[in-house]
């Protein structure tokens, strides 16, 4: 369990509507501090400008899907030690399965309770090394 | 008998040996009295004329007693005779009326043998003379009258000479001593004629009823091989007609049916196939079915299988592969592969039967498409609804006035609602499709329900009802595992759960128990409701289940839930099932094998 708690969270999400429903669940009920990207091609930059504690990335984005974004940081230098949280609407376990084989810290499956978000959250959190 | 005889006698031998031995003794008896007339009349004649001849005043006692003789033998032979011929199961005794014919034979034979000794030395020679040729005549005579049987010949004429030749051995006089030599050996002469001609009336009747029985078996022969024949035909008429049906059954199926030889040659196509494919029966036959049927990306998988198909000869199945057809398109068929093995295990054909299923492949593509899209695009929408109303009613961004707060409970409830339809869909579309596969772990039972309980409290307090643990999870049944799927046996958990709490009278309790039984670890909810009722009990675990359609408008649920629930659990190798409680209500349960450890 790292030493303090969650606190910086970028999320890179293509749909406005369920941005600002985690943003305001992660702020309002989570109190922490979260950073929205919409454009995925941008999102390496906008995390390392950020410096979160943790990324939470969703699945089917135009432009580039999640999975190809989450090896591309992994690929870069400042973001490649940042633990990744997928958000997803794919239920197969064989996909969530994947992702966790692939290193995501944990899955998330939407729809989620944005009210259980921040607890969710932290629980991946909670068992990190 | 020359040696060319010899071999046809064998084989006469080899028949004669069929007839039964009885009956051809029970036809030489028949033989014998059927020639005893001749006998009895010869005997009462030449009696008669022989008292004639000897008859004179010194000796009329003794010519009278031989007279009485005759007539007695004859009498007796007669009544013998009419005896025999009265006899109505005769055969059936051949050797009782043989010896009763022997015993008339040798009287009568000694009968003349008395004539012979007593009225020789007594007479002139001229007389004696007329003896010696009657008695000659007599054992000559006999011949024919006991031709059947030379023993009996050789008693007869035995009774006639031995008495004779004794006399005329004893006589004095040279001349009768040299004849008295001489009758022996005519006598064995003649026993040697009649061993003979007995021989051949054996030999003969041993024939006769070889062949009769021969006839016999030749037409029991005859009527089995008619009937043979008879059943032949009729299993050739059926050939015919299975060979007819089978002609029109692959002549009138609509899937494609392809003869192949064991290169894979085409030998013979029917008309669905010409369909299909779109080419002429005879642009098919003749060519390898490879070349022709079988696209060129699908020729390796084509070969692995028809290597398999050849060296063990079992059937294959669900074989799909695409076919180019004459228009240029492609056919997706599914061929069913069967190899025919003649009774000496030789290869002769491979039948192929092919199902048209590119029509299905694409509607199963859609589906599938249909089925993800309908995962993604009707889930994220619902879960800015959700999500959005959450928020609201959770309070964190400020009070809100009742009537609102109550419509917007409304609104997430009902979204909810549609979430956990659009959940249930998916899950069933999954599992009858085959396409859910579950993820097996090892599992306390114990911990798994004790957890349900825990997230399935909200759902209960909406109905008021509480569900209560009645079993410890700490021990016996409770520490336990299972080999299953968590996610999905949490699911089957919670459709229980909510299930009973939607039936359970407010401010009542659901008892949940787990115990062992056998094998199984049994988990039971149980609720204080209305009850099943009859008529609803065999549907209960169908699609869209519900006793009354109203409920699912008051209390929510898709009728889905129980048979997903069916479902999981067997596909976890477990059972589920309800009894009505005692005292009212209905107990849900279901039981999963226990894992060893």
């Amino acid at each position: 369990m790292p030493a303090r708690p969650l606190s910086k969270v970028c999320y890179v999400e293509d749909d406005e509507d369920i941005q600002r429903i985690v943003r305001l669940s992660l702020e309002r009920v989570g109190k922490m501090t979260v950073e929205v990207v919409s454009d995925p091609m941008q999102a390496i930059d906008a995390i390392r400008a950020f410096g979160p504690d943790l990324v939470m990335l969703d699945w089917m984005m135009p432009g580039m899907d999640g999975p190809t974004l989450f090896r591309r940081m992994k690929e870069t230098q400042d973001t490649s030690a940042l633990p990744v949280v997928f958000i997803t609407a794919k239920a197969s376990q064989t996909e969530l399965d994947e992702l966790t084989k692939m290193g995501a810290a944990g899955t998330i499956s939407k729809p989620f309770s944005p009210k259980d978000l921040p607890e969710q959250l932290r629980a991946i959190w909670a068992k990190l090394p | 008998m020359n040696r060319s005889g010899t071999a046809e006698g064998s084989v006469a031998a080899g028949i004669r040996d069929r007839a039964d031995p009885r009956l051809v003794l029970a036809d030489r008896v028949d033989q014998l009295y059927g020639q005893m007339w001749l006998g009895i009349v010869a005997t009462f004649a030449i009696g008669a004329i022989a008292t004639f001849e000897f008859w004179n005043d010194r000796l009329r006692e003794l010519v009278l007693f031989w007279w009485g003789l005759v007539l007695l033998v004859t009498a007796a032979s007669a009544g013998l005779l009419y005896g025999y011929r009265r006899s109505a199961d005769r055969a059936r005794d051949p050797d009782q009326w043989l010896r009763w014919f022997a015993i008339a034979a040798l009287a009568s034979g000694a009968n003349w043998g008395f004539a012979g000794a007593v009225f020789f030395p007594s007479h002139t020679d001229e007389q004696q003379v007329f003896l010696a040729f009657l008695l000659a005549g007599m054992m000559s005579g006999g011949i024919p009258v006991y031709a059947a049987s030379w023993p009996i010949f050789a008693l007869y004429a035995a009774g006639i000479v031995a008495p004779f030749t004794y006399v005329l051995a004893t006589f004095g006089n040279r001349l009768f001593t040299e004849i008295a030599l001489l009758v022996p050996m005519f006598y064995a002469i003649n026993v040697a004629v009649a061993y003979r001609l007995t021989q051949v009336f054996h030999s003969g009747y041993r024939l006769r009823h070889a062949y009769g029985k021969l006839t016999e078996d030749y037409s029991v022969l005859n009527q089995r091989l008619e009937r043979q024949l008879g059943e032949l035909e009729e299993a050739r008429r059926q050939v015919e007609a299975s060979g007819r049906k089978l002609a029109l059954f692959a002549e009138r199926a609509p899937i494609a049916i392809v003869e192949l030889d064991p290169s894979g040659v085409v030998t013979q196509v029917n008309p669905a196939a010409e369909l299909l494919f779109g080419f002429a029966a005879g642009e098919m036959l003749g060519g390898n079915v490879k070349e022709r049927l079988v696209l060129p990306e699908f020729r390796n998988e084509f070969d692995r299988q028809w290597a398999q198909l050849i060296t063990e000869r079992a059937p294959i199945s669900g074989l799909r592969i695409r076919s180019p057809r004459r228009d240029g398109l492609q056919v997706v068929c599914e061929w069913t592969v069967t190899p025919l093995v003649n009774n000496e295990g030789t290869l002769i054909a491979v039948i192929a039967q092919g199902q048209d299923v590119t029509r299905q492949l694409e509607a199963e593509r859609m589906k599938k498409e249909f089925t993800s899209t309908l995962s993604h695009e009707l889930r994220t929408p619902l879960t800015s609804i959700i999500g959005s109303l959450q928020l609201i009613n959770s309070g964190v961004l400020g009070d809100l006035s009742q009537d609102i707060s109550e419509l917007t409970a409304v609104a997430e409830r009902n979204g909810t609602r549609l979430l956990d339809l659009i959940n249930d869909l998916l899950d069933i579309e999954k599992i009858e499709s085959g396409k859910l596969t579950l993820v097996p772990e090892v599992f306390k039972l114990g911990e798994l329900v004790r957890e349900s309980l825990v997230l399935n409290k909200a759902f209960g307090d909406r109905f008021k009802v509480r569900f209560e643990l009645k079993s410890p999870t700490e021990t016996g049944a409770g520490e336990r595992a299972v080999h299953a799927d968590r996610k999905r046996l949490l699911q089957v958990m919670t459709n229980l759960l909510s299930n009973s709490a939607k039936f359970s009278p407010e401010g009542g309790s659901v008892d949940v128990t787990l115990e062992e039984a056998g094998p199984m670890l049994r988990v039971g909810i149980h609720d204080r409701g209305p009850g099943i009722p009859e008529n609803f009990r065999a549907r209960i675990f169908g699609r869209f289940a519900q006793a009354d359609s109203t409920t699912a408008r008051h209390k929510g649920g898709t009728g889905l839930g129980l048979a997903i629930s069916k479902r999981l659990v067997e596909m976890m190798e477990g059972r589920i099932g309800f009894d009505p409680r005692e005292g009212g209500g209905t107990t849900f349960w279901f039981e999963l094998p226990r894992h060893a450890t």
